[in-house]
């Protein structure tokens, strides 16, 4: 339905639904893994340049390893995300929607030089925007997706109410829609969810107001054989 | 079965499977503390019972709450059955003992490749300078080549640095930071059709070349050799295993074959990161030899058969390693 969701069929063959993340979230992401990756720059430098010349070595190979496998450890080993990442949601995986490897972490994250080109990601900006699911240039080589990570938000559960029946006949499409109503209308403001009922007189008799909204949850209770 | 009856009754296998699920993202020590709801090994076995109860479940147009939740649950389930496993760096020693040098005579076409692009303008830029020195000063600016004179000249304090500027551990810092970060960019400017890859091996082969006929024309060349010997074998091989593994991608990008460019990208870049990873191992053997071994002042045959030494064993690895379990 959204075209940023993407369907991978696992070998189950279920489909999982992956929400792809867009260019603007994985900006701020880098920026909040930049400030990150700067303060353990200084956080290195400061204590060993108090050994002078070879702490000077000691701090180029910190900065060698945070420049390139930053990214790279904490994806494989943090399930996905970079600090920046976690802090805005998102989450890399692999195309078919396991957790990412060494080998793809590590090919996306060191083709980040040709998408940095020639300034600040403008390649890898414009492969997003040509791909569908916001793929840059690293991503496409390494098959690898950034999407959102899975919500933890409590699932909705609908509301109790007097079980309605009707004799009008429920299409499947209609099934869903009085199912999906009862379990988001507790989530909208009472005004809305009442004109929202108000949209089916034909399951509801022709209710009005709080009256329609509270049959269609006892529909909803009616389909899904919650007893009395 | 009613949605309602269908929770009533697998309810509570479900909230097993989450509960195995959460113990498995438990630091180690809290897990042995623990008790898992199931054994491990009933683990698939139950993922593939979630996987059809959401099939069922969409199937059958059961509520959002309830669809939402076997979908969760066969998300983190896949997660768990079908993520990396653990081990990476003792994996990585283990494909360093020779998978590396079966995919790196496996690819042998970009690596000759590679090689050539790599050597052929170094031997070609040496035989100019070596013939008119002045060649040098067209190909390289004066004041570089003013800086390699005093680096290998005789009154260097230690050989293969400029004066007072040693420091064994800053220079090893450096041959990190700098040389690794190069080939790295070397591997990622391949994505540019090969023609970033092929740049940096085409400059490099004109570089080094340029310098090393520069310095033995000025009558350095037992000091210049006494310094590269030693660390030359690993830090070459690396930098053209890495131009290889561009010219891999951008060949994937001209011609794909068969496949897609997007399709033939990824099979590229699978068959050449563990080149690109054993490469970078390579630099880091060769930064240590750089920083520690080659500017000290030893007797030149030592030294070159020292190199001569590591030549033999960084190309009777890459021939040899991993033949006898090779597929």
């Amino acid at each position: 339905m959204l075209d940023t969701v993407r369907e991978v069929s696992t070998p189950e063959l279920i489909a999982l639904r992956l929400h792809c993340a867009g260019p603007v979230p994985r900006a701020l992401a880098w920026l909040i893994d930049l400030a990150i990756r700067g303060g353990i720059y200084l956080a290195i430098a400061i204590p060993l340049s108090a050994f002078g010349k070879g702490g000077t070595g000691l701090v180029l190979v910190a900065v060698f390893l945070i420049e390139w496998f930053y990214p790279v450890l904490f994806e494989v080993l943090g399930r996905g995300a970079t600090p920046g990442k976690r802090a805005l949601g998102l989450v890399v995986l692999n195309g078919d929607g396991s957790p990412v490897g060494w080998g793809p972490s590590l090919t996306r994250n060191l083709l980040r030089v040709a998408d940095f080109l020639p300034f600040l990601y403008a390649l890898g900006l414009i492969s997003m925007l040509m791909s569908r699911e916001f793929r840059r240039l690293g991503d496409i080589v390494a098959d690898t997706i950034v999407t959102y990570r899975r919500s933890a938000s409590p699932l909705p559960i609908a509301p109790e109410a007097p079980h309605w029946r009707t004799k009008a006949p429920l299409s499947r499409t209609a099934q869903r829609a009085v199912l999906a109503f009862a379990e988001r209308a507790p989530r909208l403001s009472p005004e809305r969810a009442e004109e929202l009922a108000e949209q089916a007189p034909m399951l509801t008799d022709d209710a009005l107001g709080q009256q329609a909204v509270e049959r269609l949850y006892g529909l909803a209770h009616h389909l899904t054989g919650r007893e009395r | 079965m009613r949605q309602e009856q269908f929770e009533a009754r697998f309810a509570a296998r479900w909230d097993e499977f989450d509960l195995w699920l959460k113990h498995t993202r438990l630091p180690r020590r809290q897990r042995a503390k623990q008790a898992t709801p199931f054994a491990d090994v009933e683990m698939a076995p139950r993922y593939r019972e979630i996987c059809q109860q959401l099939a069922l479940a969409r199937s059958r147009d059961y509520g959002p709450a309830v669809t939402e939740r076997l979908h969760r649950l066969a998300l983190e389930g896949h997660d768990a059955l079908y993520g990396t496993p653990g081990g990476g760096l003792s994996r990585f020693f283990a494909y360093l003992a020779g998978g590396f040098a079966q995919e790196v005579r496996r690819e042998w076409r970009v690596l000759l490749a590679a090689t050539l692009a790599f050597v052929l303008p170094y031997v070609l830029t040496m035989i100019a300078v070596r013939a008119q020195p002045d060649f040098a000063y067209i190909v390289l600016p004066a004041d570089q080549l003013a800086q390699f004179d005093t680096m290998y000249g005789p009154d260097a304090d230690a050989l293969g640095t400029q004066r007072g500027a040693r420091d064994d551990l800053t220079m090893f810092g450096f041959y990190i930071y700098n040389n690794i970060g190069l080939a790295f960019k070397t591997f990622a400017g391949g994505l540019l059709a090969g023609l970033g890859s092929l740049a940096a091996l085409l400059y490099n082969g004109t570089f080094m070349g340029t310098i090393e006929a520069h310095v033995v024309n000025l009558g350095h060349a037992a000091r210049f050799y006494s310094f590269v010997a030693g660390h030359s074998s690993f830090e070459l091989t690396a930098i053209v295993l890495c131009g290889a593994a561009g010219l891999k991608l951008g060949l994937a990008l001209l011609a794909p074959g068969d496949h897609s460019r997007s399709a033939a990208l990824r099979q590229a870049a699978r068959s050449v990161i563990g080149i690109v990873a054993g490469a970078a191992a390579m630099l880091v053997i060769a930064a240590a030899i750089e920083g520690f071994w080659s500017p000290r002042t030893l007797p030149l045959p030592l030294k070159l058969g020292v190199g001569a030494f590591n030549w033999v064993l960084v190309i009777g690895y890459l021939l040899f390693a991993g033949r006898r379990n090779a597929p």
